[in-house]
This record gives C-alpha cells, sequence and structure tokens, in this order.
C-alpha cells in the first residue's frame, strides 16, 4: 500500500498537537500535585529529627555513607510491602556502606509507630517527621517517597509511590558508586 | 475559503488511511500512562448536593448523601480491617433541637491492590452513600436547617497513599409541623397551676 506522504505529516502534526496540548492541560489542572524543586545532583537538605528512642539525628551525621531515605506512615499500605525489603537491603549492602532511614510523617505516637516498624522486622533508624523536613525534600506530598544520597551527599534519585525491589536495589548501587571517587581521594 | 478546502480534502485523506485507529490507539495509550502515574493527581472526593428532605418535627428521618472518589483511588470505609488505616468517618453539627442520630455507613468493598494482592482491604471507590439519621425535636419550628460538617478520608490509588483529607459537607433539611400534632390537655400542662 503506498502511503500519502501529506497524511502522514498531518497524523504526526495532529499527534503532536494533542500530546502538547495533554501535556500543557495535565500542568495546568487544578488537582495536579505542584511539582516540588527537583534536588538530583544538589546536596541533601540536612535535617534534625528525634529517633523513636529520643535522640536527635541529623543526616549529615551519615555523611560518606550511601544514603536511603524514606517518608512514610503507619496508614500508607504500599510502604508496607517496602520496608520489609528495606531492612533486607540494609543488611545486604550495610558493609559496603548503606544506611537505610525512615521518617514517619505521621501523627501515631511514636509507640504505635516503633511496634508498626517493629513487625515488619525493621532494623534501621526510624524519625518522627516534621512537615518542615517534607518541604525541604520538595513537599512529601504522598507516601511513600524515597531519596537515594549518594556518599558526598548529594540526591542521586528520588522515587515517588511504590515500586520493584530491583529497581530499589538499581538506586541503592547507583548511590553507593555516588561520590566513591571523592572517598577514595580522602 | 481556501483552507476549508485544504481541511476537506485533508480530512478525506485522513479518513480513508488505516493508520488513523493507531494514531488514536497511540494517543490513548499515552495518556493513560500519564493518568497511571502514581502521584500525579491529587485525589478527591466530592459530594453530590442531596435533594431537600423533609422530616416532620418528633420524627426520623434519614439523609442520603452521596460521595464520588475520583477514578484510580480509593479511601478506607470506615471498618478498616488493620487499626493503623485511618477511617471514613463523616462528623456533623446540628442546629439546635435537631438531633443527628448514627450516620450510616456502607460495607466496603473487599479489594485488594497490586501492592499487596493477597490481602483484602475493605475500601470504598466510585460513589457510595452514607446515611444520616436525623430527629427534629417537637419544639423546633418548621423551616429550613443548615447541617454543617466534614468527611474525614485518607485516599490511595495503586502504588501510593495520601495524606488525610476533611471534606466540607453542607446540606439543608426541611422540618415539617406535620399533620397529626396532638394536641395537648390544658390540665395536664406544666404551665398551668391550679
Amino acid at each position: 500500500m503506498r502511503r500519502d506522504p501529506v497524511v502522514i505529516i498531518v497524523v504526526a502534526m495532529v499527534v503532536s498537537v494533542m500530546l502538547i496540548a495533554g501535556v500543557y492541560k495535565s500542568r495546568r489542572s487544578p488537582d495536579q500535585i505542584p511539582a516540588g524543586p527537583s534536588l538530583k545532583g544538589q546536596l541533601a537538605p540536612d535535617f534534625a529529627l528525634q529517633s523513636l528512642d529520643g535522640k536527635t539525628v541529623h543526616l549529615s551525621d551519615f555523611r560518606g555513607k550511601a544514603v536511603l531515605l524514606n517518608f512514610w506512615a503507619t496508614w500508607c499500605q504500599p510502604c508496607k510491602i517496602e520496608m520489609p525489603w528495606f531492612a533486607d537491603l540494609q543488611k545486604q549492602y550495610a558493609a559496603e556502606g548503606l544506611q537505610v532511614i525512615g521518617i514517619a510523617m505521621d501523627e501515631a505516637s511514636p509507640e504505635d509507630i516503633g511496634k508498626f516498624a517493629k513487625d515488619l522486622g525493621v532494623n534501621y533508624p526510624v524519625l518522627v517527621g516534621k512537615e518542615a523536613v517534607g518541604d525541604a525534600y520538595g513537599g512529601v506530598q504522598f507516601l511513600p517517597a524515597t531519596f537515594y544520597i549518594g556518599r558526598d551527599g548529594k540526591v542521586v534519585d528520588k522515587v515517588f509511590g511504590l515500586k520493584g525491589r530491583g529497581e530499589i536495589e538499581s538506586a541503592i548501587k547507583k548511590a553507593l558508586a555516588q561520590g566513591q571517587a571523592v572517598q577514595a581521594q580522602k | 475559503m481556501i483552507l476549508i478546502s485544504a481541511s476537506n480534502y485533508l480530512c478525506r485523506r485522513a479518513m480513508r488511511f488505516p493508520q488513523k485507529l493507531a494514531t488514536n490507539l497511540l494517543l490513548l495509550t499515552c495518556l493513560a500512562v500519564t493518568q497511571d502515574i502514581p502521584g500525579k493527581r491529587i485525589p478527591s472526593v466530592s459530594m453530590s448536593p442531596p435533594p431537600l428532605i423533609t422530616i416532620t418535627r418528633g420524627k426520623r428521618g434519614t439523609v442520603d448523601l452521596h460521595f464520588r472518589v475520583d477514578a484510580g483511588f480509593h479511601i478506607n470505609s470506615n471498618t478498616p480491617k488493620s487499626e493503623f488505616l485511618i477511617p471514613t468517618v463523616l462528623k456533623l453539627t446540628a442546629p439546635t433541637d435537631i438531633v443527628v442520630g448514627k450516620v450510616i455507613y456502607p460495607h466496603g468493598e473487599q479489594m485488594s491492590f497490586p501492592f499487596a494482592p493477597e490481602e483484602k482491604l475493605s475500601v470504598y471507590s466510585g460513589v457510595f452513600i452514607l446515611g444520616v439519621v436525623v430527629r427534629p425535636l417537637v419544639s423546633v419550628v418548621p423551616g429550613k436547617y443548615a447541617f454543617h460538617g466534614q468527611l474525614k478520608y485518607q485516599a490511595c490509588d495503586k502504588a501510593a497513599c495520601y495524606p488525610p483529607k476533611q471534606l466540607p459537607v453542607d446540606f439543608q433539611v426541611k422540618i415539617a409541623k406535620g399533620s397529626t400534632a396532638h394536641k395537648k390537655n390544658p390540665g395536664q400542662s406544666p404551665h398551668v397551676h391550679k
């Protein structure tokens, strides 16, 4: 069958216009989540948060390690799926310099948060979140939200929503590799 | 004129072209992919304005409130299966001398989601109806009365969850005098003193 170039061009133009219009509309949509500042490649904002046992923990305490920073809540069912994976991956990559940190964006009491985390086998520090910290990370408007931070303290990747274990592990490897050269020079 | 002729020509050509279907499919796929990205949209629950219900004073009536959860989202039912999940709860304040009785919540749909295929959650999705039992006391002056409140809910999609939200709930009820108002026996009235 002979393809008419005029029709192909017109179809391509129509598709392009509709796609651009769709993207524009979705950006303008009033119920869309506003995009926060992109943190990729930037220094992860430092914070001071209380751990469940009342200690003050700073992100900067973990400089030199790759950090998986996971925002979660007890009311978030998808968060429950990945937390045991994080616990496994913490064990698996601890020797290579991984530190998983959970930040509970919750109104539940620290006791309830602790019980919830313990039931899921969490073996990493869980901190009681504050809205200001969420805002510093671009406004964590839904959970789970996970930031992968390299050894140099820079954000390597950010992932919103539940992802597969394989994707999480790949991002951990990227974070472990990030800043390794800097580390070696020191 | 030239433009109209040109567009007619192109339309006739395009209509004959079998790639039109493929193009439409491609476009739909693109849109579907955009819609499926978790967190791309903020979930919302809306309430349809209920019709004005008339309730006779001294008697009980039920007002049905119709809520709609945005497509692609679900919210926990009033009785979620875990103590940590946030139930959907309607809280109302009533005008003086009108008693708001219990809120009748529907049973949640037992649904499983890709994030936990083996676990069933009790949720509302699409349209769900809450019944509000209202009983005006006999002392209420007939007329229209406004009820205000909030529906607290917490929504998720198939890969992410959103912080709890509150939807303002407002509706009116007409209180009628009723045709069978009993006549007081003047002799038994507490205001009558012999």
